[in-house]
């Protein structure tokens, strides 16, 4: 019971609860059910990319380019679909698009052996010109977006199941499958041999290049699966469709639990991290607070719960090491 | 001469700066100009402001993301108090000052409270745009007055006071970092922090004096901003603590901390300021921007990254070499004998 407690996702938990309380109270229309569930489809795509993005955090790397892979995906999609391709065809395409992004920052890093943070902040800038380019070739220059689509593509961000909206659904059932793949294959433990000692894990045989690179390929693909349900949902693809999601995703990464320096995170965290976030944006603006004050409150909440999460283990340290230091006394007096 | 730019980045970014600019100039006739490089120094102050401090903060093995809202939140300080009357100098002090205590919260999360810089950087970042946006309501700060925007105008000399001040504050950090023993503090806690706390370096103060640095050199970015812009708008400063990185990474300042150079951040930030101008001449469309940044980017990073990883097996071979063919030697005085040999060399090559 007591491990259960103690953990870090119960915390989360506690401040979901908390959250829900709160707003509640305050405006009793946040409570409703329908609500809850359709507000999800406002910020389901921060979950969808920091739920891989997790994974390269616990491997040891980082990737700040998946804001942009969004947008590039997205519209690699437009194009093909632009050109008259098929719908399954256009979306294979977008796929490949971020698997490739994906693999294009792993073999940079590998090649060069500089920090992931760099290279990825050099792709940042690349795939979003990139994306920006692109969208000249078909006439939409400069950040207009790519339109008319297919109905079957523009509903299906709209599409429900069991009352869970479609792009929730697409979070839960990547959740399902990257908690399974991070927590209970062989895959996830290498991950996080990875991440907490790259020495230990090559001298143990791990393919290292191999994991890290798997990483971030997943990354580039649910890069390219958010740009698809943004797209969906907007009716349009556009160049800056990802870039809002940079920041809450590596906050939802952190907040999760993922330690910055690797080896540490969960797939359950990261996802409670992304309600949390989501819905104090949701319920402040349901309260009646203004946009810009619920951007300072969140920012707030980031640097509260990192301080408490790192001044807790400080204290923590800091009160073992007394005790150990008093024990030592009196074994000696 | 391979050698020597293996081991100076800024060198090589040097050349292909100067590269660049010849084949533009041949490209597209009148781009080598007195007026470019007027405009290209003038376009590039904010950001050589920002990146000097962020070059601070990396030093000592942390980083700042939070650059960009500190930019806004100290123009808007500065805005407002102009807009309610005060003095030039008063709102200036008002300006700075905002810097200076942004950067002070930044430093105090990272070594009292032991979050990851990039963390609590990060938090900021949302923390100071919202209080920038609460002090506005979400509106525009317009209509500065003129004493204000009189600081961005070219001379005769052909320069504004606004370069004059980043010219200097380029001058006191490098002499600051280069020729005090609390500048060469940064370098010391950002190569090896335990060691730099053996060594008696007081190590949190100098962390916690980097963040400070980077936000008042930020708020003198929102200080440019102000005067070269006329007016504040919500977005002010949005994505450049980013840039500012490329630029520090371009300069040859290591992530790592320890290591980097102020002319390193004059030289990149000219580069990644003169892109934009060079496209203009070219008649390139604007959307080409940032691609080309980011190619630029990873294949300068790319090709510094194996040059320097060849020049280190060459020199690590060299040194295997001298050993293997000194361990038959039976005695040791040749050792000095080896050392001259061995610089020998190197110098014939």
């Amino acid at each position: 019971m007591k491990r259960y407690l103690l953990r870090w996702e119960t915390a989360l938990l506690a401040m979901l609860i908390a959250e829900f309380a709160i707003f509640g109270m305050i405006n009793p229309r946040f409570l409703n059910l329908s609500n809850l569930l359709y507000s999800t489809s406002d910020f389901a795509q921060i979950g969808i990319v920091a739920l891989p993005l997790t994974i390269v955090i616990i491997a040891g790397g980082i990737d700040v380019s998946f804001a942009s892979a969004v947008g590039l995906c997205a519209i690699v999609f437009g194009i093909a679909n632009f050109f008259g391709m098929p719908l399954p065809v256009s979306i294979l395409a977008s796929l490949a698009a971020g698997a490739a992004a994906g693999l294009f920052n792993a073999t940079v890093i590998h090649v060069s052996r500089i920090q992931p943070l760099v290279v990825t902040l050099g792709s940042l800038y690349l795939f979003g010109g990139a994306a920006t380019v692109l969208s000249g070739v078909v006439g939409a220059s400069g950040y207009e977006g790519i339109g008319n689509f297919p109905d079957a593509f523009t509903s299906f961000a709209y599409f429900e199941l069991g009352g869970l909206p479609a792009p929730f659904l697409v979070l839960l059932v990547e959740a399902v499958i990257l908690f399974i793949v991070l927590h209970y294959s062989r895959f996830g433990r290498s991950v996080f041999m990875c991440g907490l000692s790259e020495h230990a894990a090559r001298y143990s045989g791990l393919p290292i290049k191999t994991i890290q690179t798997i990483t971030y390929v997943m990354t580039g693909v649910f890069a390219a699966i958010a740009g698809l349900v943004l797209s969906s949902y907007f009716g349009s693809a556009r160049v800056d469709l990802g870039t809002a999601t940079l920041l809450p995703a590596i906050t939802a990464a952190v907040l999760g639990g993922a330690s910055i320096y690797g080896g540490q995170g969960s797939i359950i965290g990261t996802l409670l991290a992304t309600l949390v976030i989501g819905y104090l944006q949701q319920g402040l603006q349901m309260s009646g607070v203004p946009s810009q004050i619920s951007s300072a409150l969140s920012g707030a909440l980031l640097v509260v719960a990192v301080a408490l999460r790192h001044g807790s283990a400080v204290l923590a340290d800091f009160v073992a090491a007394r005790i150990m230091a008093t024990n030592r006394k009196r074994a000696a007096s | 001469m391979l050698d020597f730019f293996a081991r100076n980045r800024v060198a090589t970014l040097c050349a292909v700066t100067i590269l660049a600019f010849l084949l533009i100039g041949a490209a597209a006739p009148g781009y080598l100009s007195l007026s470019t490089a007027s405009v290209v120094m003038s376009n590039s102050l904010v950001l050589m402001s920002v990146a000097l401090g962020t070059m601070l903060v990396i030093l000592t093995r942390n980083i700042d993301v939070s650059s960009g809202s500190v930019l806004g939140l100290s123009a808007v300080v500065l805005g407002m108090m102009l807009n309610d009357g005060h003095s030039l100098g008063l709102a200036i002090a008002a300006c700075l000052l905002t810097g200076a205590v942004a950067g002070l919260i930044n430093g105090l999360l990272v070594t009292m409270l032991n979050v990851p810089s990039i963390i609590a950087t990060l938090g900021t970042l949302g923390l100071f745009r919202g209080v920038m946006l609460i002090l506005t309501g979400g509106n525009w700060i317009e209509e500065l007055p003129l004493s204000l925007k009189a600081l961005a105008d070219n001379g005769a000399v052909g320069f504004s006071v606004l370069t004059v001040i980043v010219i200097a504050s380029l001058i006191v950090v490098g002499l600051l970092v280069r020729q005090t023993r609390f500048g060469r503090y940064f370098y010391a806690v950002g190569d090896n922090r335990e060691a730099a706390r053996h060594l008696g370096i007081p190590v949190k103060l100098v962390q916690i004096a980097a963040f400070v640095a980077a936000g008042v050199l930020a708020a003198i970015a929102g200080m440019i901003f102000a005067a070269q812009i006329g007016f504040i708008p919500n977005q002010a400063g949005n994505g450049l603590e980013l840039k500012a990185i490329a630029a520090n990474v371009l300069g040859g300042v290591s992530l790592l901390g320890g290591s980097g150079t102020v002319p390193g951040i004059f030289v990149g930030v000219i580069f990644l300021t003169s892109i934009d101008s060079a496209l203009v001449f070219l008649k390139i469309p604007a959307f080409w921007n940032d691609f080309i940044a980011g190619a630029v980017l990873l294949l300068v990073l790319l090709l510094d990254g194996r040059v320097r990883m060849a020049v280190d097996r060459a020199i690590r071979a060299k040194r295997y070499a001298v050993h293997h063919h000194n361990t038959p030697a039976p005695s040791a005085p040749t050792n000095s004998e080896t050392m001259s040999k061995s610089r020998t060399q190197e110098a014939g090559e």
